[in-house]
């Protein structure tokens, strides 16, 4: 309805039919009819020249001259509103239309009218509607509405904001277009199903969606909600897609790092905790049940039921030392070595490892940590320990023994290069080459002797390699023993108590233990006092820690242990100089008995007696590596 | 002539042998023979200062005392002895510990092994007696 012609629009001002006028393009009115000027309730030469804004409410000026902008653009406009009258405002509806002279826009014209009862309505589901755009502009997730046409087709009828943000629509595109023209398989056929369950059942349809849009993949949950009208008729579909990208990344991630945490925790064997100070209660992993078996009557369990499994020799060091590190510290880690009771009874050795987490002012919350079992660790460390031990005094032995043997060896050779030397020099026959000859002989019988004696010690070491305990009868060896210095005993009116259980086993060597026995016995006869009797008495006794103890006791000489010390069981050590002894007994005696894991120890009293201790552990060769 | 001298060993043939061999070389007819260290100590420790050995052959390996006990027990007596008896170790021991140990004692003028050789043997006399003794003797076995 576009005006080109001055004159027709002069007339159609005069005519009284509609409430015309005329503006400049700032507004103001240049024309106005005479039901206009009534419409406004002024007279119409008093309108002209004066801007129409003026008789509008403040509020709205902002979209009237929005429109009257809109108008000289070229644009059908239209306000409806309030218009001020005097002493009254009146809901008016006025169009706007581009005013054109020589095809160029000069101002714009308009026809006003009151709104009818009937419109206002109307107007207020318009202006909500407006309000409800604002809205639905505002808020970030996509929102859109369906009209439901017949043959299953969907229009859309409103688009929001977001809604063009995120599907890279232009702001113009997509109202009024079917779904099918803007949603690409293969989402199309699952919406299109989704939005006819909708339909279908009346009910609102949630699904979770993924898609590829132009600005990026979107996890989205779709709801559309059926609309009816006033017949039932389901009219329209309200749909808003809720943006569950940044949430799902979010429980992604968390659910990725749980996963590696339960992984972690199933890999380590650790029985980790959590310790809440404020509660004085400890959180269990589950590694505590499998590595220590204890049952969890409650998880947490009170911190005073982990220090009571504490080993009481530890306990001051660990669980004191605990306390005192948190709370009279500010440290945060804290680490000990302890034993720790099994739930069968057993101990084993932990590697504990805490953290502890603290406040603003230093004040310890909680302690987060891993017990960790090393039983294995430490008990690898004991037998290396006691290997090193072991070779070490292996070493000092053999240097001894070497040392020994090199002395004792050379002694005998020196007095026979000696005695060859007096030879050389000797009439033949004298006394001196008779003796010397003699003597050359007996220091060749002493050389063969020590080799004899070096060839008997080395075989007690070359039999312990691949050694196989078997249980020895004590009494049965001890017996045989004793025949062997029957006669000895007899000449010199000895007499031997043995008390041994006949049932006494123990794991060792036959032949070591007769050793033993025998020259035990025999050193007891060499060494027995002149002004008594000899008396020896042998027993055997096992403690409740299966600890066995032989004991061979006798009334002889004794010596000074002060004097002899650790010398008594060295090789060629003798204390009785006037006794023909090669001091090679009790050498054999000990090393018999280290051979077979057990320890001998000598107990003497110069003019009283002597009194030999053996001690076995009936699981001794366990205990020591081989 | 001949120098008072003490031998000390536990080994009887020992002592028989070193006994002939000083003998035989006119090293003295004054010879003591211990077959215990400590039997020797008191002994010594009761001579006079002119009573006192010149020359003491001690064996290191013996039962009871050994040799190294024996001349701890004669340090309260050092001075009273150093420059008026000469100790030397007669040892059937190679041992290098054992010369070693020895140099710790400046009562010990030498270490010999055993058996004594007579070139050994004229050595001492020409170290003791320098104005007696051979004057063309070998090296003496002083202290290694």
């Amino acid at each position: 309805m576009n005006l080109s012609d001055d004159s027709a629009s002069s007339k159609l001002f005069l005519n009284d039919t509609a409430a015309f006028f005329a503006l400049s393009p700032h507004g103001k009115i240049r024309q106005a009819s005479p039901l206009f000027a009534r419409l406004l309730s002024r007279e119409a030469a008093s309108l002209l020249g004066r801007n129409l804004s003026e008789y509008l409410p403040a509020p709205d000026l902002g979209r009237w001259q929005q429109l009257v902008s809109l108008a000289m653009a070229g644009e059908v406009v239209r306000y409806e509103g309030p218009v001020l009258l005097p002493g009254k405002v009146a809901e008016c509806r006025i169009t706007l239309f581009p005013l054109l002279a020589d095809s160029q826009i000069t101002g714009v014209y308009g026809v006003a009218s009151h709104l009818s009862e009937r419109d206002l309505p109307t107007r207020a589901v318009l202006a909500r509607e407006q309000q409800m755009s604002v809205i639905f502009d505002t808020i970030s997730d996509v929102t859109f509405v369906l009209q439901v046409e017949p043959g299953e087709q969907y229009r859309f009828v409103f688009t929001n904001l977001a809604f063009h943000k995120i599907t890279g629509l232009p702001l113009g595109r997509g109202v009024g277009s079917f779904v099918q023209d803007i949603i690409p398989e293969p989402s199309l056929t699952l919406v299109r199903s989704k939005y006819a369950e909708a339909v279908r059942t009346r009910q609102p349809v949630v699904w979770q969606e993924t898609t590829d849009y132009p600005t990026g993949r979107l996890i989205g949950e779709i709801t559309i909600t059926p609309v009816f009208n006033e017949a039932g008729e389901c009219c329209q579909l309200v749909g808003i897609v809720h943006d569950l990208t940044r949430q799902k990344r979010i429980e992604e991630d968390l659910r990725v790092s749980n996963e590696r945490f339960q992984y972690a925790i199933k890999a380590t064997t650790d029985a980790l905790y959590d310790w809440d100070m404020a509660t004085d209660m400890l959180y269990w992993g589950e590694g505590y049940e499998t590595l220590f078996g204890h049952r969890l009557r409650q998880n947490p369990e009170l911190f005073s039921q982990w220090a009571e499994h504490v080993l009481p020799a530890d306990a001051q060091r660990v669980v004191g030392g605990l306390r005192y590190l948190a709370y009279e510290t500010t440290q945060w880690h804290w680490q000990e070595e302890y034993r720790f009771q099994r739930a069968d009874g057993s101990w084993a050795w932990v590697y504990d490892r805490g953290y502890i987490v603290r406040d603003e002012q230093d004040r310890p919350l909680r302690m987060i940590g891993a017990m960790q079992d090393i039983s294995e660790r430490r008990a690898a460390q004991e037998r290396q320990r006691l290997l090193g031990e072991r070779l070490s005094r292996q070493n000092a032995d053999l240097q001894q023994f070497t040392y020994i043997v090199s002395h004792n060896l050379r002694a005998p050779l020196a007095n026979a290069l000696g005695f060859a030397q007096l030879l050389e020099r000797a009439a033949p026959g004298s006394d001196i080459f008779n003796n010397s000859l003699q003597n050359l002989h007996t220091s060749l019988r002493q050389l063969d002797g020590v080799l004899t004696d070096v060839n008997t010690i080395l075989s007690v070491r070359d039999q312990q390699e691949g050694y196989r305990p078997e249980l020895v009868p004590l009494a049965t060896v001890c017996a045989e023993a004793l025949q062997g210095v029957k006669q000895l005993l007899e000449s010199c009116g000895g007499q031997v108590h043995v008390a041994i259980a006949d049932e006494l086993r123990l794991p060792g060597r036959r032949a070591y233990f007769h050793s033993i026995f025998h020259n035990l016995l025999s050193n007891a006869i060499k060494y027995r006092a002149d002004d008594r009797p000899l008396r020896v008495d042998i027993e055997a006794t096992t403690d409740a820690a299966q600890f066995t103890t032989i004991t061979v006791r006798d009334n002889g000489r004794g010596f000074d242990l002060a004097t002899a010390g650790d010398n008594v069981f060295q090789l060629y050590r003798r204390f009785h100089p006037d006794q023909d002894g090669r001091g090679i007994g009790l050498f054999l005696v000990k090393a018999h008995v280290e051979s077979m894991g057990g320890r001998v120890s000598v107990e003497s009293q110069e003019g009283v007696g002597t009194q030999f201790l053996v001690y076995f552990s009936s699981y001794g060769h366990e205990n020591l590596p081989d | 002539m001949g120098m008072k001298t003490y031998l000390i060993d536990d080994d009887k043939l020992g002592i028989y042998l070193t006994e002939q061999l000083l003998r035989a070389e006119g090293f003295s007819n004054s010879i003591s023979s211990f077959e215990s260290a400590r039997e020797a100590l008191d002994k010594l420790l009761g001579e006079k200062a002119d009573t006192t050995p010149q020359v003491i052959f001690l064996d290191l390996n013996m039962p009871l005392m050994d040799g190294w006990q024996f001349l701890e027990a004669l340090q309260p007596y050092r001075e009273r002895l150093l420059g008026h008896c000469s100790i030397y170790i007669l040892t059937s021991s190679l041992a290098l510990a054992d010369l070693e140990k020895s140099r710790h004692y400046d009562l010990v003028t030498g270490l010999i092994h055993k058996p004594i050789d007579s070139g050994e043997i004229r050595a001492i006399q020409a170290q003791l007696q320098p104005t007696t003794g051979p004057s063309s003797g070998p090296a003496a076995p002083s202290r290694p």
